[in-house]
């Protein structure tokens, strides 16, 4: 009998326990990496809280009032916030659009078995590479490049395109423009791999089946490809959506912490960044990061149930 | 798994910095004060003249040595207020950094000075040694003196502003380059707008950029950028707007570029196409360099007067900061840079500078043989003498380096034709209540 309980113990021993305690480590630093500065972010964003030259003013409870000045309407009649939330917005769309165009036409070519395209290592490095470089190198490199007395303008006098300098940094569409560029050269390579990892994951069988049946690339591509993309798409896409939204490097770099012009290039955590400059003003910036946090659940809750609804 | 690492690295790191931290207390004996200096800067102009006129040896571009004190300097970039961010950090952390580490000594421009003279961060310099004022211009002791009176650092230079121009575009546009001339027709900013017109009709710019006269008018206002709490834009400030707006529109400058921009910078190569450019002697030996690059530029073809308003833009202060473990180098360093006879001439002889004993830079003005040759042998010392007396230190706040940067960055936009004046004022604003929650804006 005591043999017995013995045994039947030793059988129900619980391989679970070890999986919890495997997976501590994580928690632990997610506590306290994570949720501790993201509850007292949300818990600073209640008070009055910066620096004045070198005197610290607050903590003072001051309940929603950050909140209700981020709202408020300026001299020039709108929010800034929503400014700079549709800013990030168009600049994540003029880079993430024909990143992922570009990016699922090369996943497609460098996979399809009918094309099978020679050196592929060689251009998939290629295309991976401006992920290497830092943002904020690169973003240099375009600032100068641009700049009326650079390179680019002395190329398009010196052929006669144009008398003046073209003042490529002044003007929103061309700062625009040249982020939306930048980024798409940074990600699109690395979109690329992603797909192509989702496709090459796609059993062959199906493809052959669906050639054998008639039916031509397009109709694989949206009957086949697709859909059985679909899980390896979202998480581009929203890995994507969540690095838009938290767009800073690049434009920071480029408008000189500016966000030039007339404002249109600053994103929100450019603003957000503005709010610890010298003055240090936690509760403001609270109030940005709580936005952004609720911005980026929304937006990722409704992409999410959009496109996994049948 | 790359959480994993940037925990080990973290660690690890962690780690080195303690061993550093024991490191560096191993010295041989306790000795009564630091054996290291730490000097805060935002650029490395002052850090070479102390290598050149004090330290012993200079070890790398961030370490030098007197006697057994290694003095180290710490620099960040004055744009956008980050070296008042890192500054103000290392101050707040001072009373529990170790020796060792402790800022001791820390370098303000006019700007922004106010803030940490009136603060408990910097401490009474006459209390370590530094009592004698009688040869500093008397500006330089106000600027670094808290509301009452007590006395917290010393500057090196003296920076009264003044035009420099290129002379061989004098000569074309006034038909001469002679100084004293040259002041006659540009004593005003009615004569001023004048020559604009001629020096544009004959292909020439009056200045670079229309920022460029922007501390002429900032330096003559009447009240300060926050009166009682609020942001005041001084009538000055709006007469600037007006004349930069009048010089956009009219051709008289290139571009609407920053003071600091490339583009504004490529106008002092000889094949630049401007004739006024403003600035104290820091300016042309420390920030013309494309004027003295040895092919592109244009050295010897510079000369200075007063130009249309007396000014005086920057210079820059040695505040001793509380709790420093170096009282008697600090004290050391603030005297021998404003009354060691030596060291001034040498930093007027050598240097080009303006320096902040009153009896050299007199010697200097009266010799007839000294000349600057970047200005083509003039004696700028002169002319700088006369300038200083004009010198006012008036009107200052804690919040002049955001707001005199402020205006100046939206109001481009304007000059640029990407806002509308309207809109220009708005971003402005929006920016001091961003970077000032302390300034009520209306």
């Amino acid at each position: 009998m005591e043999k017995m309980k013995k045994l039947s113990k030793t059988k129900s021993i619980s391989y679970a326990k070890w999986g919890y305690i495997f997976i501590i480590p994580f928690f632990v630093v997610y506590l306290i990496f994570t949720l501790y500065p993201q509850l007292l972010t949300i818990y600073n964003s209640f008070f009055e809280y910066y620096r004045d030259g070198l005197n610290v003013i607050g903590p003072n409870f001051v309940g929603l009032r950050n909140y209700k000045e981020l709202f408020t309407i300026n001299n020039a009649g709108y929010v800034p916030i929503v400014k700079y939330s549709l800013n990030t917005l168009i600049l994540w769309i003029i880079g993430a659009v024909p990143q992922f165009l570009i990016a699922m036409l090369l996943a497609l070519f460098f996979t399809s078995t009918r094309l099978n395209i020679k050196g592929q290592q060689f251009f998939k490095t290629v295309i991976y590479m401006p992920n290497l470089i830092m943002a904020s190198a690169f973003s240099m490199l375009f600032f100068a490049l641009f700049s009326q007395v650079g390179p680019i303008n002395q190329l398009l006098q010196s052929w006669g395109a144009v008398n003046e300098p073209i003042n490529f940094l002044g003007m929103t569409i061309s700062v625009r423009g040249l982020i939306g560029l930048m980024n798409f050269l940074m990600w699109f390579g690395n979109t690329t791999i992603l797909l192509m990892a989702g496709i090459q994951g796609i059993d062959e069988s199906m493809f052959e089946s669906a050639r054998l049946d008639g039916s031509n690339s397009t109709q694989v591509f949206f009957n086949i490809t697709m859909p059985l993309l679909m899980p390896i798409f979202i998480y581009v896409f929203i890995t994507s959506m969540i690095g838009g939204i938290q767009m800073f490097d690049v434009p920071q770099v480029l408008t000189n912490g500016k966000g030039t012009p007339n404002l249109t290039s600053t994103t929100l955590i450019m603003y957000l960044n503005n709010f610890l400059g010298v003055s240090k003003n936690f509760g403001m910036a609270g109030a940005v990061s709580v936005l952004l946090f609720i911005i980026t659940a929304v937006l990722s809750a409704f992409v999410f149930k959009t496109i996994t609804r049948k | 798994m790359k959480k994993l690492l940037s925990i080990l690295l973290a660690i690890l790191m962690v780690f080195t910095l303690a061993a550093c931290g024991n490191g560096g207390n191993g010295g041989e004996e306790p000795a009564e004060e630091g054996k290291v200096l730490n000097l805060w800067t935002w650029n490395d102009e002052f850090w070479g003249f102390l290598c050149d006129y004090y330290a012993d040896e200079v070890i790398d571009e961030f370490t030098a040595t007197k006697g057994d004190v290694t003095i180290k300097r710490t620099t960040y970039i004055s744009d956008n207020m980050a070296y008042q961010d890192a500054l103000d950090a290392a101050l707040l952390a001072q009373a529990d950094a170790p020796a060792d580490e402790k800022v001791d000594m820390f370098l303000a421009e006019a700007d922004y000075i106010i803030k940490y003279t009136n603060s408990d961060a910097t401490m009474d310099v006459t209390s370590i040694g530094v009592t004698d004022f009688s040869n500093t211009y008397k500006y330089t002791v106000e600027a670094a003196s808290d509301a009452n009176g007590v006395v917290k650092g010393v500057s090196f230079q003296c920076c009264p502003s003044a035009l420099i121009y290129r002379r061989s575009i004098a000569k074309e546009v006034l038909g001469t380059d002679d100084p004293a001339e040259v002041q006659a027709a540009l004593d005003s900013w009615e004569k001023f707008d004048e020559v604009a017109a001629i020096a544009k009709e004959k292909g020439y710019y009056m200045v670079p950029t229309p920022l460029e006269t922007y501390r002429t008018f900032s330096n003559n206002t009447t009240s300060g950028w926050v009166v009682d709490g609020k942001l005041n834009i001084d009538p000055a400030i709006q007469n600037w707007m007006d004349q930069a707006e009048k010089y956009m529109a009219e051709g008289y400058a290139p571009f609407a570029a920053g003071i600091w921009d490339a583009e504004k910078n490529d106008q002092m190569f000889a094949d630049g196409k401007t004739m006024c450019f403003f600035g104290p002697a820091w300016y042309f030996n420390f920030c013309m360099g494309n004027a003295q690059d040895p092919e592109r530029g244009c050295y010897g073809d510079w000369a200075i007067c007063q130009g249309p308003q007396a000014h005086f833009w920057g210079g820059t202060w040695m505040l001793a900061a509380t709790g420093t473990d170096n009282p008697t180098m600090v004290a050391d360093i603030m005297n021998t840079f404003i009354n060691d006879e030596e060291v001034c001439s040498k930093l007027v002889s050598e240097k080009a500078q303006f320096s902040n004993n009153q009896a050299v830079n007199n010697k200097f003005a009266a010799d007839e043989s000294y000349g600057n040759d970047f200005l083509g042998g003039q004696n700028d010392t002169a002319v700088f003498a006369e300038l200083a007396k004009y010198i006012k230190f008036q009107n200052v706040t804690p919040y002049d380096q955001g707001c005199n940067e402020g205006i100046q960055n939206a109001y481009r936009e304007f000059l640029n034709g990407t806002v509308t004046k309207e809109e220009a004022l708005a971003n402005f604003k929006d920016s001091i209540k961003t970077t000032y929650p302390g300034i009520t804006v209306e």
